[in-house]
């Protein structure tokens, strides 16, 4: 797995391309938790290359959900492939997270 | 559940391993499991939905049932056919009752970090069985079935 950060404007775009497994979570929090750390509370979170969520980093999702909620800001998610989309409406966290079919429709009204 | 893996160890196919109580340890076994699916021309989506019920049924082994005690160790045996792929996790610790977990996909429960592992093993294996005491698991998916949400889609893993 390979995550990127990036800024555009006011939101913080972490993309993640490959497989968020059990062996990544732990890579994947240090750079939700930087993020946050830093003062990002409007995430972007671009799924478009991911093929493979575990339940410990839908767990680093939400949590970086909640600390981004508690300071008014917010986790959204983008272009999660056809797997993914289930994975979301399966656990129900696509009523907990919006998702959006790509990058630049999460950015607009960010 | 009235076999465990040792019980089954000598029938043709079965894989055993013992894996220490060490989340990366996973990867392995997991890659192992994923090329024989391969080699065997199962699709994406079963492939998916395997490496998630497995990865799932082994965190809780480590995390919840061994409680990351390096001192304890979980047993895993897979037989993986044309047919059918069915998986034994057995963990030492001191059990637990699959029914009394919370059901993570209520409101209440959807800003939970955890908890979802049980859940999503059910939802995406045809069989998932605890011993009476809840420290093993066994799990299948046949391949006949579709995985639930998508239709199979052909293409190999």
């Amino acid at each position: 797995m390979k995550v990127q950060v990036r800024q555009e404007g006011s939101c913080t775009i972490v993309s993640i391309q490959g497989s968020a497994d059990v062996g990544a979570s732990a890579a994947l929090r240090d750079a939700f938790l930087r993020a946050v750390d830093v003062g990002a509370t409007r995430i972007v979170c671009d799924l478009s290359k991911t093929d493979f969520i575990c339940s410990d980093a839908l767990g680093v999702l939400i949590t970086a959900y909640l600390k981004a909620h508690g300071r008014g800001g917010f986790v959204r998610l983008a272009n999660p492939q056809k797997r993914l989309r289930e994975l979301l409406a399966t656990t129900r966290l696509d009523h907990l997270f919006d998702v959006f079919p790509d990058v630049a429709c999460a950015l607009k009204d960010a | 559940m009235d076999q465990s893996p040792a019980d089954t160890r000598d029938s043709a196919g079965w894989t055993e391993e013992v894996l220490p109580t060490r989340l990366t340890a996973i990867r392995e076994s997991e890659r192992k499991v994923l090329a024989c699916l391969a080699a065997l021309g199962y699709g994406e989506d079963h492939c998916f939905a395997v490496r998630l019920a497995f990865e799932e049924a082994l965190i809780n082994a480590m995390k919840h049932g061994n409680r990351m005690d390096p001192s304890r160790q979980v047993r895993l045996a897979y037989r993986i056919s044309p047919e059918r792929v069915e998986i034994y996790v057995a963990d030492e610790g001191a059990g637990f009752r699959p029914d009394c977990v919370p059901d993570p996909t209520v409101d209440e429960n959807l800003q939970r970090p955890c908890g979802r592992g049980v859940m999503l093993m059910r939802s995406y294996m045809d069989e998932v069985n605890y011993s009476a005491n809840g420290t093993e698991v066994r799990m299948v998916k046949y391949r006949a079935n579709p995985v639930r949400g998508f239709p199979e889609s052909g293409r190999r893993c």
